[in-house]
Formats: structure tokens, C-alpha cells, sequence
């Protein structure tokens, strides 16, 4: 499901969708994908956990379930290809969601055996969950009278508990801060306060406060110039601590840092924890938390489209992971988008939450059912 | 075809249940996955005995094959563990054979949810089996900073309460002597410190995480204080930053211990103004540290603009964007 939306989006983004497959294949693939629906709701990853018709039953059907990320990427891809989503069973795919959410507000991978919720603690699946409800409750209760929702504020609470000592969001309370859990976290309260009108406000949302400002802190401290491992020798080394005399007189004679000439670095990437080495996708997963919080003016435009072209593009086409890295679909589609937030010219606008062009989040913000 | 179970006695009683890509139907395969035809065979009689729910040593083996071609397979791997429990399997051996799994596979999460899933189990782990801390040590010795074995480990700690274990403090010690820089050891650090230890909500994180009641500011900041451990944690860090003062680790994790006690950063700020002197700057962060604690104080806005403006044309070129935007927030709170 995930090589299909990048496959998908990648072409969309592009501009050759259209150009680029027929209106059967097209077809196909919206086949294809309602072929992945589970007859409860939602959608699998791959059609290999399907026993066939008539087989299925309460024994085993934890063994073929409706996966979260799985059904979210369902329904872009089908939203990518054009479709009006009149066959996701909307109501069933709902009634599942707040089943595999958990008392703490978080979200699991799928529903498992005895209905217990499967899957690790992952801002992930939080991610993905919000994305699913955003698209299929839309603004309207038409259609849904007595469908419970997901509980909001516990969701909220699990995410603001996520945020770390230094200011960025990790996969759960207490975990190292992470840009794709960042992303994942920002995602989720952005995907909320789209349809939600009486959301109280989020501190995490909110310019000025203590955490939103701790996150834009660590978002732009992401953008490195250290592009890969450095020669054994030339790696700064950590200094042997002689801890006689007192602490001042220790810092006095420490070695000076060398002002750095700002023509002296000409590509800077990101990274997605502190002290790790830049890697083409963390420019989209930390870019794209940015545009959310519209706060994408503290990157480097310039260092960051010179790190993608001139670094990790490939001379064949398309991104790898870091410079001289063969490029691979996932990396080749996020250093695309990035430059596309930057205004690239012959990509199309993207949706930093969706992930996905603008003219899919408008294509699905037409769908009667989806207004009111 | 003959393939390795149809030519099994053991598996003649089951018929397959081949895989339906809807491409008899019309259906176009998003992302073809070309699948070799053990794996084909494998997962054939995979979903028959998935069907009938079968719990059996023959299915059990076979999960284990199509683990060893496909360690992502979402489902195979809760379907494993249900029949490890069911058949009251020895999970020791399970354990033995994980460890062989996860070296091979550095970067599958499914591997590291399995083992917690059989850790969880009080029947077999009444008290934490010592051997997974030299186990987690052996995944660090691949990669220091793998996201899915801290995360493992730090389920591991609140699960069977090791915050105060000498093992899990000497394990981060030995990690941070390798690499001060290695920040999910620093952060594992902070969890040992200051997680919140009471468990009567089994998973929640950080403390009052899900009290609605309690204002998003006081999140994460301890109710009861030993001003001793703020010391020795405070001491540390500073210990770690005279041994490497660019990393940024240490500098964060005191501004966290500081925030933890409900203490200020201007209780650093001799330290850290040994740092930034005419001429002679020691650590950039210690510049934005003074930049922050000036921020804070009345009548001090310009000192704190002098410091952003240092490190925007001095010491980090690539964030002058952010130090702008930071320098505009001081000349609107002035204006
Ligand atoms: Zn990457």
C-alpha cells in the first residue's frame, strides 16, 4: 500500500498521472484497492492475509485484519486516482476506528485476537488514524448518526505527552525525540483542528507558547551540514577530562570554536535526531511539520534544494538516502516534495498533512457527503 | 507444482488457499511484488491454517519459515505468539532464536513488538530475566542508537521496574564513554531520572500525561523534588560538556533536568558565561543558552539580540533564518 502511494503520489506530483497510465489502469487500480477492502471496515496491507470468500468467521478474523496505516494510504491513493470513495464502507470503517484506539488515547496497528489492540505504542498509527477520520467523517455527521467517535482528548494528551525534554516528539512518552514522530504528532492535531471547529487550543499548535516554541527550536536544529560519517581521524574528538582545578579555570582552557564563513558551506540536509548524519527524507518529514506550523521560514531554502540536487540525487533520477546511495522510491518521492514546498518549478503544490497533491485534499473537500 | 509442504506427508490434510490479487477479476496489482514460489507455497498453506485457526506445531514451523523470507508480515507474527501461549511453548527458546532474528534484520520493528509481547507475560517473566540487558548490549554493539531497541528497553524498565537496577545507569555510562554524542543514550538517561514510576496506569508516559485536569505547562515536571539527584544529574552534564563542548546533548539534557526541577536557566548562567567571553567563544550553545536566559530578563533584550546576532553571523550560518525569527520575537516583546 505504501509502494503504491508512492508510486501514485509521486506521478501526481509530477503532473503526468494522467499522461503517464490509461483511464483503464487507472481503473484497475481503484479495483484493485477496494479488492484490499475487509469485509468489516477498513482496509489490509496486501491482499496475502485473504482467505477467500465464505471463508471468514469470529476464529479468524483476527488474522485478517484491517490494518491503520494500510487503510489511511488506501484512501489517499484512491483519492489520488480520482475516486469518490462511494464503495469504502465509511460507516464499518468508522465504528472500527475507536477499536483500535487504546484507554490511553493512543492508537495500535489493527484489532488482534480477543479484540485486543495489536501493534506497538506508535505516534505512527495515531498519525494515520487521525488521517482516517479526517477523511471519512469529513465535516458532516450525515450518514453517521450513532457511530461513536475516537476519544479526542485522551488522543491529544497521549500526543502532548510525546514531546520530550528537548523540545521535539518521540514514538511514545519518554523516547528519544524523532522527526518522523514529529511529523506523525503534528499530523495528527493538524489532521483534528481541519474538522473539528470546537477544538480547544493546543498548546503544541499555538505560536508563542512554551511547547510550540520548544518544537520550532529543535525542528530547525535539524538542518546539519554534517552530510555523512567523517574519516576516523578527522572526527572531532572527545577531549580526555583532566578534572583537576576548578571548573572555570577547566572551560578557560578549553580551545576556541572558529567562527565558520557562511560561503564556506554550500549544502546543508537535515537530520532526524540530534547528532545523527542528514538523510534526504528527513528534509520532507521536518520541512513538512514546519508548513504545518507555518513556520517553514526558518529553513534554508537555498543549503537544503543545493544538499538534494547536488548530494543525494542520483545521476540516473531520483533521491537516495545520502550521497553516492543508489536512489529508492521512498527517499526519490520525499526529496521531490521537499523541493516542491520550496516552490520548485514543474512540481505540483503538496499537502504537507496529506501528503499528497493540493488537488487531492480539494478533490476530497468537494465530495457532497464529505461538506455537510 | 511440488513444493516443500505439498510433498510433506505432514501437510497432505490441508488444502492451500492460494493468493486471489484481485487480477482474475479485473483488478490491477498496485506495486507488483514478484514473490519467489517458496514463498507463494509457504503462504498458501499460511492462510489455510489461519482460516481454521489452527494451533499446532506444523503451523507454528511454518510461521517461522515465512518469517525467515518475510520478517514484515504483520499478522504472521501475532499469529506465532498466540500459538506460543497457546501450546505453552518454551519462550526461552523463542527468545534464543529472536536474538539470531533481530541481528539479521537491524531495522524490522515487528521483531522488537514480539519479544515485548512475550515479555509481558507475568506467568513466564514473573521478575526481568537479566540475560536481555548483555542481549541489548550486543544489538548496541551493531548500532548504538537503534531506535527500536531503546524503545524496547525503555518498555523494559517501566514493565519490571529497573529505573534505580545499577545496570540500566552503568549500561548508559559505558554507551555515553563510547560516544558522549550518542543522544538515545543521554535520553534513556532521562527516562531512568525522571520517568514517572507509577505504574497503576500501565503505559501512560510522562507524568500526569492523562490527567485532562493538569495544565499542559505543569506536564513533566516532578511533584516531589531531590534537589541531590538535580545536582549530580546538573554535574554530569557539565562534565560532558568539558569533554566535547559542541555536542549538544548534554546542553539539552540539563536544560530538561533544570525544567524537571522547576529551576531556571539562569542558575547556569556563571558556567556558561565562562564560555562566551570578547573574542573567545568555547560553545556555540553556551551562547544560545546566555540568549535565552537575557530573553527572559527585563532590560536585557539587547544582550540577548547580541548573543542571537553572534551565533546568525558567527557560529551557525545555516540557521540564520531561525536567528532572525528569534530576534524578531525580542524586537516585538520591546516594541
Ligand atoms: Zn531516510
Amino acid at each position: 500500500m505504501l509502494l503504491g502511494y508512492l508510486t501514485l503520489s509521486g506521478l501526481d506530483v509530477l503532473g503526468v498521472l494522467q499522461s503517464k497510465t490509461t483511464p483503464e489502469e487507472r481503473q484497475g487500480y481503484i479495483d484493485w484497492l477496494y479488492h484490499c477492502q475487509v469485509p468489516s471496515g477498513g482496509f489490509r496491507g496486501f491482499p496475502g492475509t485473504d482467505f477467500g470468500p465464505g471463508k471468514r468467521n469470529k476464529d479468524n478474523e483476527a488474522w485478517d485484519p484491517a490494518n491503520v496505516p494500510a487503510t489511511f494510504f488506501a484512501l489517499v491513493n484512491l483519492l489520488i486516482l480520482g475516486d469518490d470513495l462511494s464503495r469504502v464502507k465509511r460507516r464499518e470503517c468508522l465504528e472500527w476506528l475507536p477499536k483500535v484506539q487504546r484507554a490511553d488515547g493512543s492508537f495500535g496497528e489493527l484489532v488482534g485476537p480477543e479484540g485486543s489492540v495489536g501493534g506497538p505504542r506508535d505516534l505512527r498509527y495515531c498519525c494515520c488514524a487521525a488521517g482516517i477520520r479526517y477523511v471519512l467523517r469529513g465535516r458532516s455527521e450525515t450518514g453517521l448518526e450513532g457511530v461513536p467517535d475516537i476519544d479526542v482528548l485522551g488522543f491529544i494528551s497521549f500526543i502532548e505527552a510525546c514531546q520530550t525534554y528537548d523540545g521535539g516528539m518521540a514514538e511514545s512518552p519518554f523516547c528519544e525525540s524523532h522527526s518522523g514522530h514529529t511529523y506523525c504528532a503534528i499530523g495528527s492535531l493538524d489532521f483534528l483542528r481541519r474538522t473539528c471547529n470546537d477544538l480547544k487550543p493546543v498548546p503544541l499548535l499555538s505560536a508563542g507558547s512554551n511547547q510550540f516554541e520548544a518544537l520550532i527550536t529543535w525542528l530547525a536544529s535539524r538542518q546539519t551540514a554534517q552530510l555523512e560519517e567523517p574519516d576516523e581521524d578527522e572526527d572531532e574528538e572527545q577531549r580526555e577530562v583532566t578534572d583537576t582545578g576548578s571548573i572555570d579555570n577547566r572551560v578557560r582552557g578549553l580551545p576556541n570554536v572558529q567562527p565558520i564563513g557562511a560561503d564556506t558551506i554550500s549544502c546543508a540536509g537535515f537530520n532526524g535526531r540530534c547528532n545523527k548524519y542528514a538523510d534526504t527524507c528527513y528534509s520532507f518529514w521536518n520541512g513538512a511539520t514546519l508548513m504545518m506550523l507555518d513556520q517553514y521560514s526558518v529553513v534554508d531554502e537555498v543549503r537544503n534544494r543545493r544538499y538534494l540536487l547536488e548530494k543525494t540525487q542520483h545521476l540516473v533520477g531520483g533521491f537516495g538516502k545520502g550521497p553516492g546511495d543508489p536512489p529508492d522510491l521512498l527517499h526519490s518521492y520525499f526529496g521531490m516534495v521537499s523541493l516542491a514546498f520550496q516552490g520548485e518549478v514543474g512540481l505540483s503544490p503538496v499537502d504537507p498533512t496529506m501528503g499528497s497533491s493540493e488537488r487531492t485534499v480539494r478533490h476530497l473537500e468537494s465530495l457532497p457527503w464529505w461538506q455537510s | 507444482m511440488e513444493g516443500k509442504y505439498s510433498t510433506d506427508p505432514e501437510w497432505a490434510s490441508v488444502t492451500p488457499i492460494d493468493l486471489d490479487d484481485g487480477s482474475s477479476s479485473g483488478a490491477m496489482p498496485l506495486a507488483t511484488i514478484a514473490y519467489p514460489a517458496e514463498y507463494l507455497e509457504a503462504t498458501s498453506y499460511l492462510r489455510a491454517v489461519m482460516a481454521a485457526n489452527e494451533m499446532s506445531e506444523r503451523a507454528l514451523s511454518l510461521t517461522k519459515d515465512v518469517i525467515s523470507m518475510n520478517p514484515a508480515h504483520y499478522t504472521v507474527w501475532i499469529y506465532r505468539a498466540k500459538i506460543l501461549f497457546a501450546l505453552d511453548k518454551d519462550l526461552n527458546e523463542e527468545l534464543n532464536w529472536l536474538n539470531d532474528v533481530s541481528l539479521k534484520y537491524l531495522k524490522n520493528y515487528q521483531i522488537w513488538h514480539h519479544r515485548q509481547v512475550l515479555l509481558s507475560s507475568k506467568a513466564h517473566f514473573p521478575t526481568f530475566p537479566p540475560k536481555e540487558a548483555d542481549f541489548l548490549m550486543e544489538m548496541f554493539a551493531q548500532d548504538s542508537k537503534n531506535y527500536h531497541v531503546w524503545t524496547y528497553r525503555h518498555w523494559l524498565v517501566r514493565h519490571f521496574r529497573l529505573w534505580d537496577q545499577p545496570r540500566e545507569l552503568e549500561d548508559v555510562e559505558f554507551l555515553l564513554k563510547a560516544d558522549v554524542r550518542n543522544n538515545s543514550a543521554w535520553n534513556h538517561r532521562y527516562m531512568l531520572r525522571f520517568g514517572p514510576r507509577d505504574t497503576s496506569l500501565p503505559d501512560a508516559g510522562m507524568v500526569n500525561a492523562g490527567d485532562l485536569s493538569t495544565a499542559p505547562t505543569e506536564k513533566g515536571r516532578l511533584s516531589i523534588v531531590d534537589e541531590d539527584l538535580i545536582d549530580g544529574e546538573l554535574k554530569f552534564a557539565q562534565e560532558a560538556i568539558l569533554r566535547a563542548p559542541e555536542n549538544r546533548s548534554p546542553w539539552w539534557y540539563a536544560r530538561g533536568v533544570l525544567r524537571a526541577a522547576g529551576r531556571g536557566l539562569a542558575e547556569w548562567e556563571g558556567f556558561v558565561s565562562g564560555f562566551v567571553s570578547e573574542g573567545a567563544v568555547k560553545s556555540s550553545h553556551a551562547v544560545e543558552w546566555l540568549a535565552d536566559v537575557f530573553a527572559e530578563r527585563a532590560g536585557k533584550e539587547a544582550e540577548a539580540v547580541r548573543m542571537l546576532t553572534m551565533l546568525k553571523e558567527e557560529f551557525d550560518p545555516i540557521r540564520k533564518n531561525y536567528w532572525d525569527y528569534r530576534i524578531r520575537k525580542l524586537d516585538q516583546a520591546v516594541a
